[in-house]
């Protein structure tokens, strides 16, 4: 919660990004963080396929893979959101519970068809988001504290909703539709004799549309960048004319309502509607951004780098479970690469900087 | 060095003043619901064993409290809070049930351990220059996977009678563990207010520039911070030990919630610089509180985790609210405007931070 951003971060990092244009010095390819992490997530794919041919069966093991990430994805994006402000959302996983709440709620009392009850559900996160945001804009309080306490607020509100609508604590109604979005792959559509792969879950449409959505925000609308702005330096922003209350608002808006995706995504996933969808959000949710190379004090983002970063976890995960290291172990090498990466990325921006001064 | 020794006087005075006030609101409220639990309860609440399983089950809470509390006065996060709490809960188990140590070595060396892992953290996040909060988030995942890995899905309950019984021993209904987390409170507070290393710590989290300047290193008080904390999860989880009829694989779990809502009830600022013990403890007695009174109406346990929210967002949102009242009111003398700084210092915050830190 440290504001100084040192500059060797920014430099290297921000490429990727729309945020700061890059005059004539660019950093050399190698320290490019996505182009690692995509080479380290295939490379890892491709080591785990050899050791175990079953890891590459794509109905079996790649398809609830990628719909875990898909899933995971749009956490680590709800994450990413409100880091891009310089905020953190520790209610993602609650938020998520809370969206979910109401889209169950709306297939089993008002019997609403899949999509409007999605939309309800995220209805329903973008408003939690919405309080949040307006909540720490008005009082100027930490969003640490805010989200912490929205946090609590939730996961006692969700049980007690839970227990009072249904009777065995979880919605079970399910809407026409929502098993095949389950277990539809690519494979089910087809363009002529040609189909699609079967890895491929249909869920990973939700992720394409927010990844997309969140890629065009960041990069091409002024919108975005005045988020940036606000995250990089709130005082400059708001000397220079942006209402950064507002973007604060707007920022822990679409991170409930994405949080409320997620929450959706891993219910279908499940199958059912109960309080402890998004128990395990917080870590991914940040494991995704920060691995992708979004910066905690704000101002930078990577899209593209929370899949990756996802991506990354998610195959370390499988592999290591096909592989046979129990579950009890695999948190041990989690964290391991979690502290190996980000202390490969330190010491690879700060040799790449020191070659930059030394040439300049 | 006159300068220093008024700003550290004023400091001082101002921090009594304002430890005075929030302190006494929660105090106001402790006894207030105390006393009304005790009536709710027709009186049944003041009586010996009430009392006593009421502090049994506070002391935990404190001592995580104040662990997490060691670590946000220099302006750092210590996620690993739950985690660390149960790796050495279940370490210590092992240790005693499996291995036969004696239970004093077991102890002494799940609280050495404890310590270690803040150390180790300290340092990793002093050398790396990556954020702390990242830092304990991976260690988190790494204790919680080591925790699993010693403690599997068994209860480990066959250790030292011994230790069983002084976790459950209360000499006038005071039991020990409590007494322990009250020893533990008063140690850190004479360390934080009185001693010089107290005041390092205090001073490195308030303005790290102005601590450097004045010839303090930052670094070394950022080990020393985890370091601290890592000493007050173990004596935690030594506690939790003690008193539980067995450990397993989830002690510690739901320990990170509670550790961050005592300290900011008890007003301790997110981004460094203050402490308060005594508001701590009493914020975790506030906990407690809402946890008993949901017991003796027989609640959804769901309504404690509810109502602990709501009491950290009405008490900093009330104490912000408040500040700015007084700002309007007075223009307090000699206060720097808030810091631009999107996570601004919460009410209970800003009066010593006024004495220059800011």
């Amino acid at each position: 919660m440290r504001t100084p951003v040192t500059t060797p971060e920014h430099d290297s990092r921000a490429d990727g990004t729309a945020a700061i244009r890059q005059p004539a010095q660019r950093l050399p390819l190698w320290v490019n963080q996505r182009l690692g992490l995509l080479v380290l997530t295939v490379a890892l794919a491709a080591l785990f396929g050899l050791l175990r041919p079953a890891f590459l069966d794509e109905r079996l093991v790649l398809f609830p893979l990628l719909r875990d990430i898909s899933t995971l994805t749009v956490v680590a994006l709800a994450q990413m959101v409100v880091l891009s402000v310089g905020h953190m959302n520790l209610a993602v996983g609650r938020m998520a519970a809370f969206g979910a709440l109401f889209a169950g709620l709306g297939y089993d009392r008002l019997h609403l068809p899949l999509q409007l009850g999605l939309l309800l559900c995220l209805f329903a996160g973008a408003a939690i988001g919405f309080l949040t945001g307006w909540i720490i804009a008005r009082t100027g309080v930490s969003s640490f504290v805010v989200t912490l306490a929205m946090d609590f607020a939730l996961l006692g509100l969700v049980s007690l909703l839970y227990s009072a609508l249904t009777e065995n604590a979880a919605f079970t109604t399910q809407p026409s539709g929502l098993m095949d979005l389950r277990s539809t792959s690519l494979a089910d559509i087809c363009v002529g004799p040609v189909c699609g792969s079967p890895a491929v879950p249909q869920m990973a449409q939700f992720t394409v549309l927010a990844l997309g959505g969140l890629g065009f925000l960041y990069t091409r609308t002024r919108l975005g960048r005045e988020l940036l702005l606000t995250g990089a330096n709130p005082a400059a922003a708001e000397l220079s004319g942006i209402p950064t209350g507002r973007r604060v608002i707007l920022a822990h808006a679409l991170s409930g309502l994405l949080a409320a995706l997620a929450g959706f995504m891993a219910a279908v996933g499940t199958g059912t509607f109960r309080a402890s969808i998004g128990d395990d959000f917080m870590l991914p949710s940040f494991l995704g951004a920060v691995l992708g190379g979004t910066l905690l004090t704000g101002g930078v983002v990577s899209v593209l780098g929370a899949l990756l970063g996802t991506s990354l976890v998610g195959v370390i995960r499988k592999g290591l479970d096909l592989l046979g290291v129990g579950l009890e172990s695999l948190n041990i090498y989690l964290g391991c690469v979690l502290l190996l990466a980000l202390s490969a990325d330190r010491v690879r921006t700060v040799v790449s900087y020191r070659k930059v001064v030394r040439s300049t | 060095m006159i300068t220093i020794n008024d700003r550290g006087a004023r400091t001082r005075a101002v921090l009594r003043r304002f430890s005075r006030s929030t302190t006494m609101t929660l105090l106001c409220v402790t006894l207030a619901g105390y006393l009304a639990l005790g009536v709710a309860s027709s009186g049944e609440f003041f009586q010996g064993p009430s009392v006593r399983t009421f502090l049994q089950y506070l002391a935990t809470p404190i001592l995580i409290g104040l662990a997490q509390m060691a670590a946000l006065c220099v302006g750092q996060l210590n996620l690993a809070v739950g985690a660390l709490g149960g790796f050495t809960a279940c370490l210590t188990g092992v240790l005693m049930a499996d291995d036969g140590v004696p239970a004093p070595v077991a102890v002494a060396a799940g609280v050495l351990a404890a310590t270690l892992v803040g150390l180790v953290t300290g340092v990793f996040i002093v050398a790396t220059r990556i954020n702390g909060f990242i830092v304990t988030l991976g260690t988190m995942t790494i204790l919680l996977g080591a925790q699993y890995r010693l403690a599997g899905t068994r209860t480990i309950d066959g250790y030292s009678p011994t230790l069983k019984d002084l976790g459950r021993a209360a000499p006038l209904n005071l039991p020990l563990v409590f007494l322990t987390a009250l020893a533990a409170a008063a140690l850190l507070a004479a360390f934080m207010y009185r001693a010089t290393a107290g005041r390092r710590l205090l001073a490195a989290g308030g303005n790290p520039l102005a601590a450097r300047l004045s010839g303090i290193s930052t670094d070394r008080q950022i080990v020393l911070a985890h370091t601290l904390s890592g000493l007050l999860v173990g004596v935690a989880a030594v506690t939790a030990t003690a008193s539980l009829p067995g450990v397993n694989r989830s002690v510690g779990g739901d320990w990170l919630l509670p550790s961050f809502a005592a300290p900011i009830i008890g007003g301790v600022a997110l981004n460094g610089g203050s402490v308060a013990v005594f508001g701590t403890v009493l914020a975790a007695f506030v906990m407690r509180l809402i946890d008993a009174a949901r017991a003796q109406f027989s609640l959804d346990p769901s309504w404690v985790n509810f109502l602990i929210g709501l009491v950290v967002l009405g008490t900093v949102v009330g104490g912000r609210i408040h500040q700015t009242h007084l700002e309007k009111k007075g223009k307090a003398q000699g206060r720097t405007p808030p810091a631009p700084v999107g996570p601004g210092p919460t009410a209970e915050a800003a009066p010593p931070n006024a004495g220059g830190a800011q």
